[in-house]
């Protein structure tokens, strides 16, 4: 009895040891130097069919056809698009997954000149958003689809994952550092303005989408704004409040 | 075969209905009382074997205590012929060799196979329906992105009522438009394989010709029946907790699909933790109701006993991933995807290329 309980326990125990590696790839929300990120998202095999299938999404859009197209190309079958427990959602999320992570490697050429690397928090923030908005270029006409898909009730936590999880990247890149409530009130501004601006971008015709960077840029100033009149309003209050109190301290009242 | 005793009185027991006194007794006795409480009347299935804890099959190992082993009848250990070496359980009991789980599984589909349906209809609410048309849905057969379609030969194991295999059909055939897809279904129960033989006979004749149907074991397919790395989908519905060797049958499956090809599998499984309230009342139905459903229904009260035992008994959801994975399969994702909060779960793992 005792060495069959002994090892069953043990399995268990090993079983436990591994289901928390796989709940933190995913509940990762900010950014850690000590700690880097779990890296890979999906598995080879996954990893094999999405790119494959990715290639199709501008003729086939986000759909169970390109899903397969991928898969066959892989040398897999169609139904070994199961593997993807989220169906055309998964293609989605490789689409976010893979730009998000795109972006990195892009900073450097991007700030590479020293005028561009001088530039103030804000700025970089509206250069990488709009950067990460350029990289929706080629499946721009299919994206009112996927964003379709997002908003379905199922996929609606993972999509906001996502995009809080941009806001975070974008953030992390322009250098912010603030570790008051700001970092809060920041990255969901910014999860609004992006969300948005991709939204306007699916009906943006201009020439090299000058109207959504247009767009993009009245909404953040919009937001800094905003921030500043807020700010601004609670130094008003705050110094309102503490020379009521004086006052009434002259008037001798114990406060 | 039919030359060794401890087989016969297996099989005798079973179509008498094992005795009621002996199974509820097993259940509020120790382990270690067993053997005193159970051996006048079925001195065979209660052997003296080290006490299981939670696991489908383990290897037989040396049990503990030296008076444990003494106590089992030597004859009947030579007789039953614990061929494999290891044993399994059936519902709460432990300790049975493979081969009498096979066998006590097959008595009680027997005598359930007549009224299958109305039961699941009754112990579910008809839900049983929606988790049956998910599963089906979610792994789209027949759907090719080739034109003219791909052909897709489908497995369905212990389907033998066909509840899986004809809406596979007609996903296949009306839905996706692939009349190049053809669907086995296999059960190791002769009566379960005539329920569905008879309701086959209600389907279009296109799909009738796309059917066949297959007597065998899931833990040892016939190579001549089903090829190794022929098949495109292999599927499992309610099915796979009552297989004597839950490995074997996952290393089976893994023969005959191709690279590529799919295994999945709905099951009972464990409720999510966080609903303790709904996990309480589901166990209160399962153990207060369903038994007594299937007494008043079908006239049988032990054979739903067992279904709900070995629905208990059956590995939770990781566990069971965790087996998948052992058996050489690649999961996506978390590996699964919970029904009803955790009543029953899909399961699906992919042969690698």
């Amino acid at each position: 009895m005792a060495p069959s309980r002994a090892f069953t326990w043990l399995a268990t125990l090993r079983r436990a040891q591994l289901v928390p590696s796989r709940a933190s790839m995913v509940a990762r929300s900010y950014h850690s130097y000590d700690h880097p990120p779990p890296s890979g998202t999906f598995n080879p095999a996954e990893q094999a069919i999405l790119s494959a299938a990715y290639k199709h999404v501008p003729e086939h859009g986000f759909t169970q056809h390109a899903l397969s197209l991928g898969a066959r190309e892989a040398g897999y079958l169609d139904i070994s698009t199961n593997l993807l427990p989220e169906g055309p959602f998964s293609l989605i999320r490789y689409h976010l997954v893979t730009q998000r992570e795109a972006l990195a490697p892009r900073r450097e050429t991007i700030f590479g000149t020293p005028d561009q690397a001088s530039l103030s928090v804000p700025a970089k923030v509206e250069r990488l958003a709009w950067e990460r908005l350029l990289a929706n270029q080629h499946v721009n006409h299919r994206w009112q689809e996927a964003l379709a898909v997002m908003a379905q009730p199922s996929y609606v936590p993972s999509s906001l994952r996502e995009l809080a999880l941009l806001a975070d990247e974008i953030y992390h890149l322009a250098g912010d550092t603030s570790v008051d409530p700001t970092w809060y009130t920041k990255r969901g501004g910014l999860s609004a303005v992006y969300a948005s601006s991709e939204l306007f971008m699916t009906n943006d015709y201009s020439p090299g989408h000058t109207e959504t960077r247009a767009f993009l840029q009245r909404r953040l100033d919009e937001g800094s704004r905003l921030g500043s009149a807020v700010s601004g309003l609670a130094q008003w209050v705050g110094f309102t409040a503490s020379a009521g109190v004086n006052v009434l301290r002259s008037k001798g009242v114990r406060i | 075969m039919a030359a060794r005793p401890g087989l016969l009185r297996a099989t005798t027991q079973i179509s008498s209905r094992y005795p009621r006194l002996c199974m509820s007794s097993i259940r509020s006795s120790s382990i270690s009382s067993k053997n005193s409480t159970c051996s006048n009347s079925s001195s065979s299935h209660h052997r003296a074997v080290a006490g299981r804890t939670f696991c489908t099959t383990t290897p037989n190992r040396k049990p503990a205590s030296p008076s444990a082993s003494s106590t089992a009848d030597p004859s009947d250990n030579n007789a039953t012929g614990n061929a494999t070496g290891r044993t399994t359980h059936f519902g709460f009991e432990d300790g049975l060799s493979e081969s009498e789980k096979t066998e006590r599984v097959a008595g009680v589909f027997h005598s359930v196979a007549e009224s299958y349906d109305r039961m699941n209809d009754l112990m579910s609410f008809g839900w049983h329906r929606v988790w049956k048309d998910h599963f089906v849905s979610s792994l789209n057969p027949g759907h090719s992105s080739s034109n003219p379609p791909a052909p897709q030969r489908i497995l369905d194991v212990a389907g033998g009522t066909g509840d899986i295999a004809f809406r596979m059909l007609r996903h296949a055939h009306v839905l996706n438009r692939n009349p190049s897809v053809h669907v086995t279904i296999s059960d190791i129960n002769p009566s379960m394989l005539a329920v569905g033989k008879q309701r086959s006979a209600s389907l279009p004749a296109s799909q009738q010709a796309s059917l066949s149907f297959l007597e065998a074991d899931a833990t040892s397919l016939p190579p001549g029946a089903i090829a190794s790395n022929s098949l495109d989908l292999y599927t499992v519905a309610f099915g796979i907790r009552n297989f004597a060797n839950i490995p074997a049958a996952l290393a089976e499956a893994r023969r005959v699909l191709k690279p590529g090809g799919v295994f999945a599998c709905l099951e009972f499984s464990k409720v999510v933790a966080g609903a303790p309230l709904f996990d309480a009342i589901y166990k209160r139905w399962s153990f207060g109701a369903i038994p007594l459903i299937g007494q008043l229904v079908a006239g049988d009260r032990d054979s739903y006993q067992y279904l709900v035992e070995s629905i208990e008994r059956f590995p939770s959801q990781e566990e069971f991933r965790g087996l998948i994975e052992d058996a050489g399969f690649v999961v996506g994702g978390r590996g699964y995807e919970n029904l009803t909060g955790g009543v029953a779960a899909i399961h699906k793992g992919m042969k690698p290329l």
